[in-house]
This record gives structure tokens, C-alpha cells and sequence, in this order.
């Protein structure tokens, strides 16, 4: 209790330099807090678009339909595949894949043609929303298709254009049909912009002769918070037949983004903080030093040398615990303030920047996570308390004679 | 009844090296003080009073020879028990007062006391009647830049005494006040060691110092040049 008293007292002292100390451990604090809800924000909207608009959580294709995409490869008993994964608590959605050519003018492209059931694919992705122009596919409109927005420019297409598309039926004939372009797509990630042609599954079938099975099902974890490991291990179980992976198996580079998103803020932290552990470290060096008369009389009198570590780094603590506090009173509002109102890098971004694949969403939203906000706090009182070691210890070992008679 | 001295220095040297010169401050140096003294160091500058002190006060190590506490070889204590040898059992009282700028009258003279653990309460009681004793109670509020050179030295005296130490070791506490404090500070002692029975060796060459002091012990170059007793 003494040493909390010492530090408090100690605190407001050299009160220049102490809020100084202070102010600039807050505000690198705030920084990274903001930093950090930014990454956070970032990452979410890759994710969001890499997995909730394309890939889903989980996949499961025939075997070896991944080497080698065939239509023949299909999931013959689809619907009961469904029926087995939804008893399990999973949400499902199966897809059709082709390979085709689009043509619209002069201009032509492959394309993959994706057949969705337009009311299980909602449940699983929100590619339904995430229209850019025009609208989303309906049952009832068979002619109309949605296209990925890098196709659209190349093909030169707007909402309500005319697209032919030739493409092998799966009875080998040519199948062969007149589209209307019914939406176009925002940004979702390299492959559905370039060459991504939806349709409704039934327009699928009838166009590619494929009655039944599908390519894909695309899956969802009804509870989030399953680890998505012994969620691919436990879907794996109940389909043995089938090749199961999870996003970060279908997209390994996006994952070690991820997962690399981690080291980059340590390292940004680092950085940050090293200059703030200097200015700390000279601030507390000052501070000892004039005070070793002071610590030497307080030694003479019977202060324990655990006794002043313990005191300085005390008051240290104290400097990092109210920097901490202005911290998290000016960075977490201004992260919440992000959270709701983007930062636009339209200027900066093109419409078609994509990451690993993944296209990078213009405006970047923070979102403010418990790691966001304590990484930053729990690394400023590990930088503080590694520059406090150095004056503590030199403290601790002053002899009272010779720190009494300092000049 | 125990007769070990309180204080025992047997044969002590402390020789300093001063780049590559050696300067012995004290040379084959014994002494014993008992309990109840009231004993002056007294030579002129250089003559090796305050190493002395330093000594006895577990401040600094000797060279060659042993100095002994209540019996205790100090070269056989750890800087931690040597801390708490120094909280315990010896007060000092410092030239130049070496008051805790951030702390209150009050504060300075329980700093002891907090650092022996004891109670708020029980400090508080204890320190406010030291305070009155050196007349410094109605003062404990203020902090050390509010208060005169004697003023300050008289709560020294209070944080030097309340946690009732065997000893107190005194360097020079007349030398920067006035006259008039002096005298006071002095009478203050004189009386705790009368009333109080408490043990006080200081080092000066204030003559009202002497003046006072039961027993002189003459200093010269590091040696003893003559131990006065007076009756």
C-alpha cells in the first residue's frame, strides 16, 4: 500500500513531464486502438465478401471434383445430403457449375456459369444483396442472369442487355441460349467478377441437361462460434463419401493472410510503441536520476531495494494505467464513429483491387473487437514496464551512502 | 544484565580510492558506545567523523575490522536485512535535513512506521505525539518547502525517534541552521535522551554541540586522538 501511496504522490511531481509521458503514450495508444478496429474492419469485409458471398464456411464436392471440375461429378443424392446436414444442424445450399463462352456484340469470354437455388442461397451467402446494378435472379424471370462486374465491362453489358451463351450440355449437344442481363454484381473476388454467370438452378438444368445432383453445396455453422476445424471434422464424419473443406482449405493464401493479419499489427505496435518506449524510458531515467539523493536517504532510512523497484514501477504503472484510460476515452469512440461512418478509399482503391483473390472493398469500416482495443493496451503496459526495468533496477542497486552524496 | 556495548567497532579501516590514490578517512579504529550515551565525534573536517557514522549506521562497509550492532556483525547482513537493520533499530538525522519533498511533516516523521507495516491509526497517534514533543504538531500538515531549516530538522528528529531505535546517529544537525534553532534543537535531544533514554552519537565541530555531550570522542586524521568522559 506505501508503494501505491509513493506513486501517487510521485505521480504529478514533474507534472510537465509526466503528462507529457502521458499524453504520448494516449494518444499512440488511441492510435493503434484505431488502427487495430480498422485492421479488424478490414479483414471482416474480406472475409465477408471471400466467404459470405462466395466460397461459404464449408464445401463439400463429389471426389474429385476439385482436381478436376466435370459436370458429371455431381452429389447424385443432393437433396438427401441437404436433408442429412440440415438435421445436423448445418444450413446448406447446392450449386451447379459449367464452363461456357459469352457473347454480347463483338466481345466474348469464358465464363463459369453457377446454376443457385435462389431460396437456400440466401440462407448460406449474401450474394442476393450485394447487387451493384439491376436486381437479384427471380424464379419466374428464366431469361434473366446475373453477372460479375469485371465480365459486365469486358462483355460490355448494362442491366437489360441482350448475352448469347454457348456451352457443352451434359448429353454433349450444344447447349445454346439468348440471356437478359438482369443484375450486375459488386466486387466479391476475382473469379465471380471475371467470369461469374449466375442463373437460377432450374434454368441451369433444363439449359445443361442436368435433372439432378449438384456440383457443390455450399454450407453454413448455424452457431458461429463452432470452431470451424471440428465443424469440417464432424461434417467430414457424416459425409465419408465426399470430399469436405473449409474456407481456409479452399483458399490457403487468404487464410495465411489472415492469420498474418496478427504479425502485422504486433510489428505495428512495435514500431509504434518503440518510440514511446523511448520517450517513457527517457522520462523515467530523468526521473531517477534526480531523485538518487532522495532514493538514498529513503534506503538509509530502512526502503528495501524490492522495496523502490516496486515503488518506481509502480508509478510507472500509474502513468501507463491514466494514459491508458485517455486512451480508451479518445480511441474507442473515434473506432465506434468509424464502425458507423466508412473511411472511402474509392479515390485510391479501383473497383477491381482484389487481395489473394478476395476484391477489397472501397470503404473500410473499424470494428471494434476486445482484441482491437486490449492488443494495444496490454502492449503499452508491456513496453512501459520493459523501459521501466532499466532505471527500477539501477534503483533498486543504488548503495544509500553513495546515491545520498549524488551530486 | 547484558553489558555487550551497543555500538562496537573493532579496529575499523575505510580507505577509498580516489582514481588511482588510496585515502584512508578512518585508520584502526575502536570504539564502544553503550546504551543511553549521549557521545560526540568531534574533529575538524577530514578527520573521519562521518565515515564513522556511515559505519555504525549500515551505510557503508569497512575496509578491514568489524563494527557491531546490539552484538550483530553488520558484514554478515544482505543488503535486505542491512534495510531492515537501518528501519528498525537506528535513526538518522542528516545535515541537511533530506526531508521527502512530497510528503507532509506529518508523512515524514510515519515513514518509518509505514515501512515497519504498523497501522495507520496507531502511526497516526504515535507520530502526532512526536510531533508535539519536537513542537512541530500544529505544522504536520505542511510539506517540507513550507517549513524553515529548523523546522524541518526538528521533524527529522521526529522521524528519526518514533519508531524508538536503538540508536540515533546524528551528522552535523546543527550546521545549517541559526543559533537560536540550534539551541532549541539541541535542548530537544538533550531532553529525549534524558527522559526518553535514547542513544545519540553525533559527528560535528559545533562547540554548543560539545558543550552538551556526555562523552567526546577527538578525532584526527582518521584516528582516535582522545575519548573524554565527563561526569
Amino acid at each position: 500500500m506505501q508503494i501505491v501511496f509513493f506513486a501517487l504522490r510521485n505521480f504529478n511531481r514533474a507534472r510537465t513531464r509526466t503528462w507529457i509521458t502521458v499524453g504520448a503514450m494516449a494518444f499512440a495508444c488511441a492510435i493503434m486502438i484505431f488502427y487495430a478496429s480498422l485492421l479488424e474492419g478490414w479483414l471482416a469485409g474480406m472475409e465477408k465478401n471471400a466467404v459470405g458471398m462466395d466460397l461459404g464456411e464449408l464445401q463439400v464436392h463429389a471426389t474429385g471434383f476439385r482436381a478436376d471440375p466435370d459436370l458429371y461429378k455431381t452429389i447424385v443424392e443432393e437433396e438427401s445430403v441437404l436433408a442429412l446436414l440440415g438435421s445436423e444442424g448445418f444450413v446448406a445450399t447446392p450449386r451447379l457449375y459449367a464452363s461456357g463462352l459469352a457473347a454480347a456484340g463483338n466481345a466474348s469470354s469464358g465464363i463459369e456459369l453457377r446454376g443457385v437455388d435462389l431460396v437456400r442461397e440466401p440462407q448460406v451467402t449474401a450474394l442476393n444483396v450485394h447487387v451493384w446494378q439491376g436486381q437479384w435472379l427471380e424464379e419466374q424471370d428464366q431469361a434473366g442472369v446475373v453477372l460479375g462486374r469485371k465480365l459486365a465491362r469486358i462483355l460490355g453489358l448494362t442491366v437489360g442487355d441482350e448475352v448469347v451463351v454457348v456451352a457443352q450440355a451434359a448429353d454433349g449437344s450444344t447447349a445454346n441460349e439468348l440471356f437478359r442481363v438482369r443484375g450486375i454484381l459488386k466486387s466479391v473476388a476475382e473469379g465471380v467478377d471475371r467470369s461469374g454467370f449466375f442463373m437460377t438452378s432450374a434454368t441451369f438444368r433444363r439449359m445443361m441437361i442436368v435433372p439432378n445432383g449438384a456440383h457443390a453445396i455450399v454450407v453454413k455453422r448455424q452457431v458461429p462460434t463452432e470452431n470451424l476445424t471440428q465443424a469440417t471434422a464432424r461434417l467430414a464424419r457424416l459425409l465419408p463419401s465426399y470430399e469436405v473443406r473449409n474456407w481456409r482449405q479452399l483458399q490457403p493464401v487468404l487464410a495465411r493472410l489472415f492469420e498474418m493479419s496478427d504479425v502485422s499489427l504486433v510489428i505495428m505496435l512495435l514500431i509504434t510503441y518503440a518510440a514511446v518506449g523511448i520517450l517513457t524510458l527517457n522520462a523515467l531515467l530523468m526521473s531517477v536520476f534526480e531523485r538518487i539523493p532522495e532514493f538514498g536517504v529513503m534506503k538509509a532510512l530502512g526502503f528495501s531495494p524490492w522495496g523502490l523497484f516496486a515503488m518506481i514501477v509502480a508509478e510507472s504503472m500509474l502513468q501507463v494505467t491514466v494514459a491508458a484510460i485517455l486512451a480508451l476515452a479518445a480511441g474507442l469512440p473515434l473506432a465506434m464513429y468509424f464502425s458507423h461512418h466508412p473511411i472511402d478509399f474509392s479515390g485510391f482503391v479501383q473497383s477491381s483491387s482484389t487481395i489473394a483473390g478476395v476484391a477489397l472493398d472501397a470503404k473500410w469500416y473499424c470494428v471494434v473487437t476486445v482484441h482491437s482495443v486490449l492488443l494495444p493496451v496490454l502492449f503499452l503496459y508491456l513496453v512501459a514496464g520493459l523501459a521501466i526495468l532499466y532505471p527500477a533496477l539501477k534503483a533498486a542497486m543504488l548503495k544509500p551512502l553513495a546515491a545520498i552524496y549524488h551530486r | 544484565m547484558n553489558n555487550t556495548p551497543l555500538v562496537q567497532l573493532e579496529n575499523v579501516s575505510r580507505i577509498y580510492q580516489q582514481g588511482k590514490v588510496q585515502v584512508a578517512a578512518v585508520t584502526e579504529f575502536s570504539l564502544d558506545v553503550q546504551a543511553g550515551e549521549f557521545s560526540v565525534l568531534c574533529g575538524p573536517s577530514g578527520s573521519g567523523k562521518t565515515t564513522i557514522l556511515n559505519l555504525i549506521g549500515a551505510l557503508d562497509e569497512p575496509s578491514l575490522g568489524r563494527v557491531r550492532l546490539e552484538g550483530r556483525d553488520l558484514a554478515e547482513l544482505g543488503r535486505s536485512d542491512l534495510a531492515r537493520l537501518r528501519r528498525d533499530r537506528i535513526g538518522f538525522v542528516f545535515q541537511s535535513y533530506n526531508l521527502n519533498p512530497v510528503l507532509t511533516a506529518c508523512e515524514n516523521a510515519e515513514f518509518v512506521l509505514a515501512l515497519q507495516n504498523i497501522p495507520k491509526a496507531q502511526r497516526r497517534q504515535r507520530v502526532m505525539a512526536v510531533l508535539a514533543e519536537v513542537g512541530m504538531a500544529e505544522l504536520a500538515q505542511r510539506r517540507p518547502d513550507e517549513l524553515s531549516g529548523g523546522q524541518q530538522q526538528r521533524v527529522a528528529i521526529a522521524r528519526a525517534i518514533v519508531s524508538h531505535p536503538a540508536i540515533v546517529l546524528a551528522d552535523e544537525p546543527t550546521a545549517n541552521v541559526d543559533s537560536a534553532t540550534a539551541d532549541a534543537i539541541l535542548d530537544l535531544m538533550v531532553r529525549l535522551n534524558q527522559e526518553q533514554g535514547i542513544t545519540f552519537l553525533f559527528s560535528t565541530h559545533d562547540q554548543r554541540v560539545m558543550d552538551r555531550a556526555r562523552r567526546l570522542i577527538h578525532l584526527r586524521d582518521g584516528r582516535l586522538e582522545h575519548d573524554e568522559v565527563r561526569g
